[in-house]
């Protein structure tokens, strides 16, 4: 039973209305806000965004912290991060995103290792600020090669006032002006991760652009350096990306921040071009570098062959033929693969629903995928996306489709039992409560385990792993023969 | 064996709430009560009379030396003084570093946790000028003081702080068991002092318990580092801390849920009694070019 | 091309195309300005040596790859045990998350707690209308029996009081007055995850033996005949409830296990997801009281709720985790002395099992050198029964166990010719551990997740008993505890033991020689 547009909008205001009601009053129309049904030809999804979750609704939103230590920060891979406070935070972030990177752990590289100050009782009574330079003292005979030190505020740092900054002064300039980061990012400020990664680029801007040496680390340039921002390599994304923008011609100079390393960030500012995945998390320092270097930005999206092409084209308008000859040729290169997997995939996939609420780009920027396999994208919503977030996605979502901005646990879980996808696209701590349910589910943070996603390598396990999720045999057993 | 009553005292910095409150727990123990005393100050001064001592060993110092709390015994925090009143300073860090309010936290349950309660009549906390964060509210929460003494006097300032701490306790009195045992004015003789604290003792829903004349002798003991009531038993004031601690003592579970009153009604009532003028709007927002035009 | 439509390569493969490998090549040659590979070999090497392990242990202030989590993760262990309740933790939303995705990836199974989301003004302000907004909007959405609260760390530096709060969001109407409402203050700059389990759980029996927060009078024990069981913070908590059930069946006696959270983190996939499902019941708890003893499985897990229930004139008896043969008489031995009743003839024959089944594999056992961390309850169960196997022991090491549980250790170790040249390290971290497997090299690592990254860097295969596992998948469904789930370690032990001798014969006309069939 397919329904016409207009059948869908009226079920789908129903079932806002119908989540609504179980809020207390107060509750019930602050959440209010966060729910549409989208109506084309608008210049937004009609939702409120990047406000505060309320409490005890279960939000399935992080913190500042995460948002820096998880995402934008962690991964530059030469440099140790301490999460400072508490061994929680570091602890539960250890490892967890899947930000793949070449090196030594331990020795040149840091990336799946969990430096903690541990704060203890005393440390919150006396203030860390000691304990501080001593770790960091501790760093520096233990892990000599380390390239510079970021210091991850958890949330005790802000409120007991240390004073980090000044010992992060002090101790680069005792380490010959060693790169030390100190970054704001305590979970309590803001209402999501996503004030974390504003605060961690203009940290990036304020303690790695601003005291660097631009002689340092120097290479050649040339015409066609680009940097990769909002890219966190999980499961690979950055270099099945990065190897596509080779093959057109140009040359990657960095890379943000999967695989990452501070000479790299040093030197972003001498490329021509910088080309931006995650716009929500970096689009901050993109704008800083226009500004300041002007260095133009221009955002792409590596999902899917028909945006991958898009993009490719979009990128190369920023250079010369050679370079949009060379997007050409890589289409082309690629298109046959793209068909085989296309051809493979596309039958058994066609028609199928997908619901969707992830983080930053994805919640848009994956529709075009699922659309190259002929599945519909029928709800979707940002777990800490912006206005701009919601105005960008008017260019995927199709009209009538479930908006919900941080969604809580229950709306989705109606929502999900009402509307029947064929696949759940969200975050781990979603994962089970639909497969339980019986819907094939795939978590579209981590990739699953699985991945890369991003580019033409990536398209064809995105497209595996969703035949997978869909057409696995499981789902035909959750009903016992003998149950009614 | 009588149920632990648990008292505190706060009040402003500087009004001689640690004077006030160990010649008054002196005298309890003169009573045959048996009594800790808990300071809550960071600067650790609510003992020094009982102990003779400059600044006893705080939990948090030792602690900090020892590596954690866990790692102390009682022995090492807990000192016995004068009629054998045990005493405990909490301590804190220096001012402008760490979080003084978590050090209370942190002290009070590691004395719970260590039986330190066990065996006293009286648990008296000593609390630093205002209720400034969650943690120095600590004593005020369930299951601790039943009873708050506001230590004030005649002045702008400390009247100021006797109303927020009445605030401080309103919010946890109707959840909790804590009240507003009243009001003790440490006269510094200002006008009309009497007559003012009283007043402010019945806008706030309570009484004035005491008002402890101001004498010399306590200087003099304290000089000594000694209560009046070691140093000068036969003194006046001794007698007026007996007085005190009598009316305490006889006080139990007449407390009451205070009524903190705005700024307005306090200012009105300082006016009242002639402690402040009343504003001029006319000259407010003039520059001195102005008021000389 | 690397990638294929036939066949679609994975990670795994992908990036050793040679497309990439000559794309990381270029990067890392030109773009990352790296310390030159005979300088990153060198640092290597002295990172193994005793120099460096004497500056590492030197270490006063850094903490690296600790084998510990923080309070509140286990005061929602702890809440999940009990029936229809939902753990709320006041404070900071970005730790739920983390809770969430942790206990999620372990488990494999969904996890659903509630924060109250404090931001920036409730830093300043307090949390209070966090706290009454989150009480009336998760009592409204989930529909819960009952609400654990515990705190992050941001509540219990700014001070907020729970008590305080609780009543008051009562008086405002958040939820009924007689909702159960039990809290504990779990600050995650104190212990480790292991204290929040045992703060969340005094909490709980705090609340219904001593009159719910002085709202009602408190119970009177009115002493019976049943044994309580307290099992403590554990990653095989599914499978080790239901071996722990079964020993109580079989002893035919009455018994209450307080805290199973083992079928909130079991539930069917059939349909429909349940929030809650399982776990003690309130009335349960009550009656706990009048229990004849209790018996608390892992010791240091319990510390607080231990004495709390000395002090309510019930006897406990505290075991470490006890694992193997000896641990499990230990238990089995309790059970019956406090009963009087006999060890019934099931569990004598299963313990014969067990012992005929170390007989059978000792041999392999014997004499091989183990490295063990994680909780220290468990490390005690473990070491106890390694030395029962006459294996060795030679470092055992917590990063939350303090010096009362090294003494601990060093009792087991002096108590058997297998542990003269053991030794223990009580809060200590994996970098601690790191040098320790060069310079004192093991047979096998045994630990959590975590200890992957050991494996790889000394070479030590690693055997997975601890939590988390996230890399493997399972586990936690079968028991670790009791005669059968003491077989299910030994296989454990055994099955990478063969493993490992396999892999080490495996090359043809070399090393095949050993590639036996029989072992």
């Amino acid at each position: 039973m397919s329904l016409t547009l207009e059948d869908t909008k009226t079920r789908n205001k129903e079932l806002i209305d119908e989540v609504l009601t179980v809020y207390p009053e107060k509750t019930g129309k602050k959440r209010a806000k966060h729910l549409n049904v989208h109506e084309e030809g608008k210049s937004d999804c009609g939702v409120k965004s990047n406000i505060k979750s309320l409490p005890g609704v279960m939000t399935i939103r992080g913190c500042a912290y995460a948002g820096s230590k998880g995402v934008v920060w962690g991964p530059i891979k030469d440099m140790v991060h301490i999460s400072h406070g508490p061994v929680g935070c570091g602890h539960y972030s250890w490892a967890s995103r899947r930000n793949y990177y070449i090196g030594h752990t331990g020795i040149d590289t840091f990336g799946t290792m969990q430096f903690t100050s541990d704060f203890q009782e005393k440390d919150i009574v006396f203030g860390g600020d000691k304990k501080l330079e001593k770790i960091i003292d501790e760093i520096q005979v233990l892990f000599p090669l380390n390239k510079g030190i970021t210091v991850q505020s958890e949330c005790p740092i802000g409120l007991i006032g240390d004073d980090i900054e000044a010992v992060s002064k002090k101790k680069s300039k005792e380490y010959e002006g060693k790169t030390i980061v100190p970054v704001r990012c305590e979970g309590f400020r803001g209402v999501s991760q996503s004030l974390g990664h504003h605060i961690a680029n203009d940290a990036v801007r304020d303690w790695v652009f601003d005291k660097t040496d631009p002689s340092k680390n120097h290479f050649e340039l040339s015409p066609y350096d680009v940097a990769i921002i909002g890219d966190y390599n999980i499961g690979g994304d950055a270099w099945s990306s990065r190897i596509l923008l080779e093959e057109m011609g140009l040359r990657v100079i960095a890379q943000w921040s999967g695989d990452g390393t501070i000479a790299e960030l040093e030197n972003t500012p001498k490329a021509k071009l910088n080309v931006l995945h995650c716009y929500r998390s970096m689009n901050y320092i993109s704008r800083h570098m226009e500004e300041k270097y002007g260095v133009p930005w221009v955002e792409y999206n590596f999902f899917g062959p028909s945006k991958i092409e898009a993009s490719l084209r979009e990128i190369a308008c920023h250079f010369d033929d050679k370079i949009k000859e060379g997007a050409e040729q890589v289409i082309a290169k690629y298109k046959p693969l793209m068909q085989a997997v296309i051809d493979k995939y596309k039958s058994r996939l066609e028609g199928k629903k997908v619901m969707l609420f992830v983080g930053g780009l994805r919640p848009r920027h994956v529709i075009g995928a699922y659309e190259d396999l002929g599945m519909e994208v029928v709800g979707t919503g940002y777990e800490f996306g912006h206005n701009d977030d919601y105005q960008r996605t008017t260019h995927y979502v199709k009209d009538g489709t479930l908006i919900y901005d941080d969604v809580t646990g229950y709306e989705f879980e109606k929502f999900v039992e009402r509307v029947q996808p064929d696949l759940v696209g969200s975050g781990i701590k979603e994962k089970y409560v639909f497969q339980k349910m019986g819907v094939p589910f795939r978590q579209m943070h981590s990739w699953d385990y699985s991945g890369p996603y991003h580019g033409y390598d990536g398209f064809a396990i995105f497209a595996r792993d969703m035949d997978m999720a869909i057409n696995s045999p499981v789902w035909g057993l959750t009903r016992a023969p003998w149950a009614k | 064996m009588a149920a632990l009553r648990q008292i505190a005292f706060y009040g402003k910095g500087g009004i001689g709430k640690s004077t006030t409150s160990q010649n008054t727990l002196a005298a309890l123990a003169e009573m045959g009560q048996k009594i800790l005393i808990v300071g809550c100050d960071p600067k650790a001064d609510s003992t020094r009379l009982i102990l003779h001592a400059k600044a006893q060993d705080t939990v948090l110092s030792l602690a900090a030396e020892a590596g954690s709390v866990e790692d102390l015994e009682l022995e090492d925090v807990l000192k016995v003084g004068y009629r054998d009143i045990r005493c405990v300073e909490s301590g804190g860090p220096e001012p402008g570093v760490g979080c003084a309010g978590r050090g209370v936290i942190t002290s009070i349950n590691f004395l719970e946790e260590n039986g330190a309660y066990d065996g006293v009549d009286y648990v008296s906390y000593d609390v630093l000028g205002d209720v400034v964060c969650g943690g120095f509210a600590m004593p005020i929460r369930e299951n601790k003081a039943q009873e708050i003494y506001i230590v004030m006097s005649g002045e702008m300032m400390a009247m100021y702080a006797a109303n927020n701490i009445s605030k401080g306790i309103l919010k946890y009195a109707n959840s909790g068991g804590v009240r507003l045992g009243g009001l003790i004015c440490n006269e510094r003789q200002t006008d009309k002092e009497y007559e003012l604290s009283d007043a402010l003792a019945k806008k706030l829903g309570t009484k004035l318990i005491h008002f402890v004349p101001r004498d010399n002798v306590v200087q003099h003991a304290e000089l000594r580092r000694m209560t009046v009531l070691e140093y000068d038993p036969d003194s006046k004031q001794a007698a007026e801390y007996r007085e005190l601690a009598s009316k305490i003592h006889n006080n139990a579970g007449n407390g009451t849920i205070p009524t903190p009153i705005t700024m307005d009604e306090l200012e009105d009532l300082l006016m009242e009694f002639g402690i402040m003028k009343k504003e001029d709007e006319s000259i407010i927002g003039k520059k001195a070019k102005e008021v000389a035009a | 091309m690397p990638q294929s439509a036939e066949k679609v390569i994975d990670h795994e493969m992908l990036f050793r195309q040679p497309e990439y490998a000559d794309m990381f090549a270029k990067k890392k040659s030109e773009f990352e300005f790296k310390h030159p590979d005979e300088k990153i070999s060198e640092v290597n090497e002295w990172t193994k040596t005793t120099e460096y392990q004497t500056l590492n242990f030197q270490r006063q202030a850094l903490t690296v790859n600790p084998a510990k989590a923080c309070q509140p993760l286990g005061a929602v262990f702890a809440a999940n045990g009990f029936k229809g309740t939902l753990p709320f933790v006041h404070g900071s939303q970005g730790c739920v998350a983390y809770y969430r995705s942790h206990f999620t990836r372990h488990f494999k199974e969904p996890t659903s707690c509630v924060s109250s989301s404090m931001t920036e003004d409730a830093a300043v302000f307090g949390g209070l209308n966090n706290m009454v907004d989150g009480l009336a909007n998760s009592y409204r959405l989930y529909k819960p029996e009952m609400i654990a609260v515990s705190t992050t760390c941001m509540a219990e530096v700014i001070g907020d009081d729970l008590d305080a709060f609780i009543k008051t969001s009562k008086q405002k109407g958040s939820i009924p007055a007689e909702f159960d409402v039990p809290f504990a203050h779990t600050p995650a700059f104190v212990g480790s995850h292991i204290t929040g389990y045992d703060n969340a759980l005094l909490g709980v029996l705090k609340h219904f033996w001593d009159g719910k927060a002085n709202t009602t009078a408190p119970l009177t024990r009115v002493p019976n005949e049943s044994i309580n069981f307290i099992g403590g913070f554990d990653g095989f908590v599914v499978g080790n409830m239901a071996a722990i059930r079964q020993i109580f069946e079989a002893f035919g006696v009455e018994y209450t296990i307080l805290c199973d959270p083992s079928d909130a983190w079991n539930t069917p996939t059939d349909g429909e997801f349940r929030m809650f499902d399982g776990g003690t019941t309130k009335d349960e708890v009550e009656r706990a009281l009048n229990a004849k003893a209790t018996i608390v499985f892992q010791e240091f897990s319990c510390e607080k709720t231990t004495k709390f229930i000395r002090a309510h004139d019930q006897e406990v008896v505290a075991l470490n985790s006890p694992i193997g043969v000896a641990g499990t008489d230990e238990l089995v031995m309790a059970i019956s002395r406090l009963t009087g009743k006999p060890v019934p003839e099931s569990l004598t024959k299963e313990r014969g099992r067990l012992v005929d089944a170390l007989a059978d594999s000792q041999a392999h056992l014997h004499g091989k050198k183990f490295a063990l961390y994680g909780d220290p309850d468990l490390m005690l169960g473990l070491t106890q029964f390694l030395l029962e196997l006459g294996a060795e022991p030679v470092t055992v090491l917590s990063t939350n166990g303090g010096e009362e549980w090294a003494a601990k250790v060093q009792a087991l170790f002096d108590a058997s010719p297998f542990g003269s040249d053991c030794k223990v390290y009580p809060k200590k971290d994996l970098w601690h551990l790191r040098s320790l497997l060069f310079t004192a090299p093991v047979d096998f690592l045994i630990g959590n997740t975590y200890g992957k990254y050991l494996e790889r860097d000394c070479g030590v295969p690693l055997i997975r008993l601890g939590f988390p596992v996230f890399d493997r998948h399972h586990y936690h469904r079968f028991p670790i505890w009791g005669y059968e789930g003491s077989l299910r370690v030994l296989v454990m032990l055994l099955d990478e033991l063969f493993e490992q001798l396999d892999q080490s014969t495996i090359v043809t006309a070399k090393t095949d020689i050993s590639y036996d069939i029989i072992r």
